[in-house]
């Protein structure tokens, strides 16, 4: 079949007939094969130009059609729609762009006719090849995504709302109204910012057909036009928006403070806050940068920076109550504790760690000293619990459970609660008196503690009526060394030792003592003895120092006491006449690293020796000791109970196990941290909730926060008694430190996590609303349009650095100068210097980085008309002279030019001239303490230095932070600067290349009020119209395959961006899902065996344009 | 070359969504570019097949540009990083019939970067006339020990 192919060129008035010779591009096309008609017109695109196609088409037959003229992404639907009309399928046309790509980049006639003639032949020989297709229609949803909630967002906002459709709008912000919430007055007429923004906010807020996403960010955007999938990540504000009635009471018991962005940081905010007054949505955030360090590091998730806070604002009783609530036992805990929380303490990387164990221990000691109970508990649930233990596992879990106002019984088996506390733990580092005094302020809490109580039968408590039982029973037995001879008397265990002490049950007659092991308790051990008065003290350790388990500072301290060590030494056997003697050892050498990482010691044969001793203690361990009765238990290979990790559920129901009794012997802390995870567990499993769901899912830890201009300062160091004082005696070593110090001490946190959680807002908040284990949230929304609106930042003056922004205090950039003027600002509207005086002189710099080769190159558009309206404000509110320095006024929208009359007759000064410098370098007498600015005055042709006390940068805009993201998520273009690249800079302002997404407001370039509202009006209709219309026509160009010629090597499926192709195993072929598939032709490209091939883009069609553009090429 | 001076004929394949807009964009601000190359406009700089570019210089092209989003803005998430991965391995196989490399050139353009686009053809033009003509026939002809290379119909798409 031969085709007949139309050939139309367009002078486009003079823009391409100036440069190409249309008849020379004629004479040749005539000669190109399938050619029928060559004609030229003025304007193809007019309506008689369309017509003289349509008009060939039907009475000479045409079946291709070719047009020479402007830019396919312009005109290529115009002439689709004249073949359409005139019964040819619209892709039976190709059209070629010699206006965009030739006659308006090349000057040179010859040449560019040349050109056009490559491009013609490429057209006419592609035509040839094409094939009619049918267009795919895709619905398009009735719902529209905004992204950002400034002023050209809301007014998108509420008119597509009005119309009856769909709206998410998402803010990232905590509230929507943009830069313009932060203005005081708008120019040119000067009325309240506020005044006519707010209403709409509310009214955005409002509209049942708006859903509003603040403090969220658009994550992941998927689809096209038509079925964009969404997901917006809702950052967590900590303060439920529905049950928040804005009253305010939270932000007076915050501790925390930082500067307030709102106030572009001249004030101050809390962490608990809201940008201002008028927010929307009208509820508060908490600023939480994530779980402070110190938090996260702690086994029981004590809340330290909170406390600490309170400690800085001298709220001790706030304090303790904060720990209270996190720990049964303060004192205790702020003397035992091994504080990990210190080691991941941000502050340690600037100087030293803040000594968070000892605020705590001051914040309990004071509140002992001072009388102070923590707040009563209430009981408000049913259920009755039975703790197993008095141990600290188990009063943990008692304290938690009676906190959530459960009534709780604590059995203990000992005449005394405490478990280890009180047996293990010697006095001098915890007085009985402080563990006392600890269990008492339980016991006043409600917490029944029934001693000498010991429990055989778990499940006869639950018989008894209660609704649940832990089990925190401990690991009571010293592990002993199985070697020969350790039966003699003489030889104890740790825990016995240290029992015996504890109860001052051993008198010394000069022992010679051997303590064997390595970790803490061989420390304690070891230091009982010496103050026991053992004529000698040796730790006997089969590693090397650096593999000890116990803590430097301990082994230190035992040093200090007199204690010797001897390493790489093992007890063979105890040597004596039924009363040990001497030890017979054997030394030791390392070698290879076993499962903990740290190398074996293996004996060195031959190497044994003996050494007197006639007290052993072995410290090498301890095991859990269950008690008869409890055989029904399930135990592990160690005899520790089996316990699910997460939930601490045993083999029993209703039955749950913790601490030593499970993980085998580890430190206090981690034995509240089980008692609070099983408090968690009960409190589940009696509210019939489930016993994972949701657990341990927790708020990331902060990032390191920053340490710029925080002072290096030393640690508070603990009073101690000298180690000559110790050795007589029990005496406490530490002390608690002082007032004062305790509040220095809390001052040098660095507040890593924003919030404290301290937990005062929680109880102030009469309505509930603080959630302070808020999760971030990801929200997927389908849409059917996209509008963009996410503004722009305010360029940085600081780069600029010969102008003084950031170094001289008095040099504010344009919004800074918009808070002072604004009555909510951080002087209530008053225009005053940094030195609280009313300015006698003001200057404002206009462009300052806008049209600056060196900044930016383009215009700002909005600064002149600020600036103008700036100096008006300034004139008005201080009297003070006001001098603009500008390079040109440009006052262009309506009214501009008359507000800028107006200033000339309020006696401001204009001098033209880009100011060079501003210093505060007198050379003049009167320039003495005064800011200069300095600056060629370019009317008068003279330099000017200008003394004033403020200066204005007037500074110009950018693309908001985030936009280079939304480029990418969202395929958009940029253009100069960065602000997003609209379809078509005159005819289509608002779409943009992608169909379905829309640009609104100074995202898209400067502008200023009206232009932003009005673009959020247009890109409405766009997003609307589309809608409306409710389907959307695809170009059909996607892939496909000859099933007869796919080989099945599946190398397209790899090559898909989509995961658009199959694999139909049956056939050996892969498929193209057309549904998915979007057209790029990747696959085509890959194909080995010529299967592949994409619609209107086919293999044979652009291998006939390469061959017309050289074709015509050998005929030049 | 009828003056003497030799005028290169260059292809350029243009991605849809960038590098052809950006090429639009240097026409609407009327940079003024050399007239050698000619546009051949693709969805994705991923449907540029190696043998569109061997038939280009077997057909009589001095020169191919192959021009796509920057990576990470493609339209098309990743097309214009499989264009990335075959061009080296274009560029090897031109080298092995001994075209030199410079005469094929992947840019990344943006529908922002119509000066980008003017200048990279340009370069590409300049590049090519001082290389010469391609003579792909001559260069692929029997050698004269009996030899033969490049005697496959590459370009037989």
């Amino acid at each position: 079949m031969s085709e007949k192919i139309g050939v139309y060129l367009c002078h486009c008035g003079t823009n391409i007939s100036q440069t190409v010779d249309i008849a020379e591009v004629a004479r040749f096309a005539e000669t190109l094969p399938n050619v029928a008609v060559v004609r030229e017109y003025k304007y193809m695109c007019s309506n008689p130009g369309q017509e003289m196609i349509k008009k060939d088409i039907r009475e000479l037959g045409l079946d291709r059609v070719v047009v020479s003229s402007c830019s396919p992404l312009l005109h290529e639907e115009t002439f689709r729609a004249a073949c359409d009309d005139a019964g040819l399928n619209r892709f039976l046309f190709q059209m070629s762009n010699v206006r965009e790509q030739c006659s308006w980049v090349h000057s040179d006639r010859k040449k560019a006719t040349e050109k056009a003639k490559k491009l013609v032949a490429a057209a006419v020989m592609r035509v040839a090849k094409h094939e009619p297709l049918e267009v795919r229609k895709v619905p398009v949803r009735n719902e529209t995504l905004i992204i950002g909630g400034g002023i050209a967002g809301i007014e998108a906002a509420l008119k597509i709302a009005e119309s009856g459709k769909k709206v998410y709008l998402v803010e990232r912000d905590s509230t929507i109204g943009g830069h313009m919430a932060k203005f005081d007055k708008t120019f040119p007429t000067l009325d309240c910012a506020a005044c006519i923004l707010t209403p709409k906010m509310v009214q955005v807020a409002d509209h049942p057909n708006v859903e509003l996403y603040t403090y969220s960010e658009v994550e992941e955007v998927s689809g096209y036009v038509g079925n964009f999938k969404v997901k917006v990540r809702k950052r967590p504000r900590y303060v439920d928006v529905v049950k928040c009635t804005a009253c305010g009471e939270c932000v007076e018991v915050c501790p925390i403070e930082f500067k307030n962005e709102f106030d572009e940081n001249m004030s101050t905010r809390k962490a608990i806050f809201r940008a201002f007054p008028q927010a929307v949505p009208n509820a508060f955030l908490i600023d939480k940068k994530g779980k402070a360090p110190c938090r996260a590091e702690c086994p029981a998730g004590v809340h330290a920076q909170g406390y600490i806070a309170l400690i800085a604002q001298r709220r001790y009783a706030d304090a303790f109550d904060l720990i209270m609530s996190d720990l049964p036992l303060p004192s205790v805990c702020g003397r035992v504790c091994y504080h990990p929380c210190e080691e991941r303490c941000e502050r340690g990387s600037l100087d030293e760690p803040v000594a968070i164990n000892t605020l705590k221990r001051f914040a309990s000691d004071w509140a002992a000293e001072n009388g102070v109970e923590p707040a009563p508990r209430k009981r408000t649930k049913e259920g009755k619990v039975a703790v197993v233990g008095g141990g600290p596992a188990g009063l943990a879990c008692a304290n938690e459970l009676s906190k959530r106002g459960y009534a709780v019984t604590v059995f203990e088996a000992n005449e005394k609660p405490g478990g280890m506390l009180r047996y293990a733990i010697p006095e001098y580092r915890l007085p009985a008196s402080v563990l006392d005094r600890d269990i008492e302020r339980l016991e006043k809490l409600g917490i029944e503690i029934r001693t000498s109580s010991p429990v055989d039968d778990p499940e006869a408590l639950l018989r008894e009526g209660y609704g649940g039982v832990f089990l925190a029973l401990g690991a009571q037995k010293s592990s002993s060394m199985g070697i020969e001879g350790e039966d003699k008397e003489g030889v104890m265990g740790m825990l016995e030792f240290l029992r015996a002490a504890k109860e001052k049950k051993l008198t010394c007659i000069g022992w010679k003592v051997a303590v064997v092991g390595g970790g803490n308790s061989a420390m304690d051990a070891a230091r009982t003895a010496v103050r026991l008065g053992a004529e000698s003290v040796q730790v006997l350790y089969r590693r090397s120092r650096a593999e000890m388990p116990a803590h430097d500072w301990e082994v230190e301290e035992a040093e200090r006491e007199g204690v010797l060590f001897k390493f790489l030494v093992s007890p063979v056997a105890v040597l004596g006449d039924g009363k040990a003697e001497k030890v017979k050892c054997v030394r030791m050498r390392l070698g290879e690293p076993d499962e903990s990482g740290r190398r074996r010691p293996e004996p060195i044969e031959g190497s044994e020796f003996t050494l007197d001793a006639d007290l052993i203690v072995m410290a090498i361990g301890q095991q859990t000791d269950i008690a008869g009765g409890m055989e029904k238990l399930k135990r592990s290979k160690w005899g520790t109970i089996e316990a699910d990790p997460v939930t601490l559920e045993t083999n029993l129901k209703g039955v749950f196990a913790g601490g030593d009794a499970v993980t085998g012997a580890a430190t206090v802390v981690e034995a509240f941290a089980a008692g609070k995870r099983a408090a968690e567990s009960l409190d589940r499993y009696l509210s019939g909730k489930d016993l994972r769901e949701g657990r341990d899912k927790e708020i990331p830890v902060a990032p390191s926060p920053s340490t710029e201009g925080v002072k290096k300062e030393p640690r508070v160091r603990e009073p101690v008694i000298p180690s000559i004082d110790r050795v007589g005696g029990f005496r406490e070593i530490t002390g608690t430190i002082a007032e004062e110090d305790a509040v220095r001490e809390a001052l040098r946190c660095l507040r890593c996590g924003g919030c404290s959680e301290c937990m005062e807002c929680v109880k102030k908040c009469e309505p509930e609303a603080i959630i302070h284990d808020q999760l971030e949230e990801t929200v997927e929304i389908e849409v059917g349009t996209i509008i963009v609106a996410t503004g722009y930042r305010l360029f940085d003056s600081s780069r600029i650095p010969q102008y003084g922004y950031g170094r001289f205090p008095d040099v504010y950039n344009g919004l800074e100068f918009e808070r002072l003027c604004h009555a909510g600002g951080p002087t209530g509207g008053k225009i005053l210097t940094s030195k609280g005086e009313k300015p006698e002189a003001i200057a404002i710099l206009h462009c300052v980085g806008s049209r600056d080769e060196n900044y930016l190159d383009y215009c700002s558009r909005v600064c002149c008309m600020y600036s103008l309206k700036f100096a008006h404000l300034a004139k008005e509110k201080t009297g003070a002279k006001v001098y603009n320095f500008y390079i040109d006024i440009r006052a262009f929208g309506k009214g501009y030019e008359e507000f800028y009359k107006r200033l000339l007759n309020e006696d401001i000064y204009f001098i033209r001239g880009k100011a060079s410098e501003v210093t505060a370098v007198p050379e003049y007498p009167e320039e003495e303490g005064k800011l200069v600015v300095v600056c060629e005055d370019t009317l008068l042709g003279i330099n000017r230095r200008v003394p004033v006390d403020m200066v204005i940068l007037s500074a110009g805009m950018e693309p908001a932070e985030g936009a280079d993201e939304l480029t990418r998520m969202l395929s958009l273009s940029c253009t100069y600067g960065g602000f997003f690249m609209e379809k078509h800079p005159k005819l289509a302002p608002v779409d943009t290349p992608t169909d379905g997404i829309f640009l609104a407001g100074a995202c898209q370039g400067p502008k200023d009020i009206p232009d932003a509202v009005s673009q959020g009006a247009a890109a409405a209709a766009g997003a609307l119209s589309l809608m409306d219309k409710g389907v959307f026509v695809l170009e059909p160009v996607t892939a496909d395959r000859v099933e007869e010629l796919c080989s099945g090597c599946k190398v397209c499926i790899a090559n898909c961006p989509y995961s658009a192709i199959e694999f139909d195993a049956e056939k050996n072929v892969s498929v193209v899902v057309k549904e998915l598939c979007k057209g790029c032709g990747t696959c085509v490209a890959s194909c080995p065996s010529g299967a592949a091939f994409q619609e209107n883009f086919a293999d044979d069609q652009i291998v006939n344009e390469i061959e017309g553009i050289l074709l015509a090429a050998k005929g030049a | 070359m009828q003056n003497g001076e030799f005028e290169p004929k260059l292809v350029g394949f243009l991605c849809r969504w960038c590098s052809y807009t950006g090429a639009d964009f240097a026409g609407i601000s009327r940079l003024q570019y050399p007239p050698n190359l000619v546009p051949i406009r693709v969805m994705c700089s991923g449907r540029v097949d190696p043998t569109f570019v061997v038939k280009a210089l077997a057909e009589g092209a001095d020169g191919v540009l192959i021009a796509g989003c920057h990576p990470g803005d493609c339209h098309y998430q990743e097309g214009n990083f499989r264009a990335f991965r075959r061009y080296p391995l274009l560029l090897k196989m031109l080298e092995q019939f001994g075209i030199e490399p410079e005469r094929v050139r992947l840019e990344w353009i943006s529908a922002a970067e119509g000066e980008k686009f003017a200048r990279v053809v340009s370069e590409l033009t300049e590049t090519v006339r001082a290389l010469g003509p391609l003579d792909w026939k001559g260069r692929t002809a029997p050698r004269e020990d009996g030899v033969q290379q490049g005697k496959r119909e590459v370009a037989n798409v």
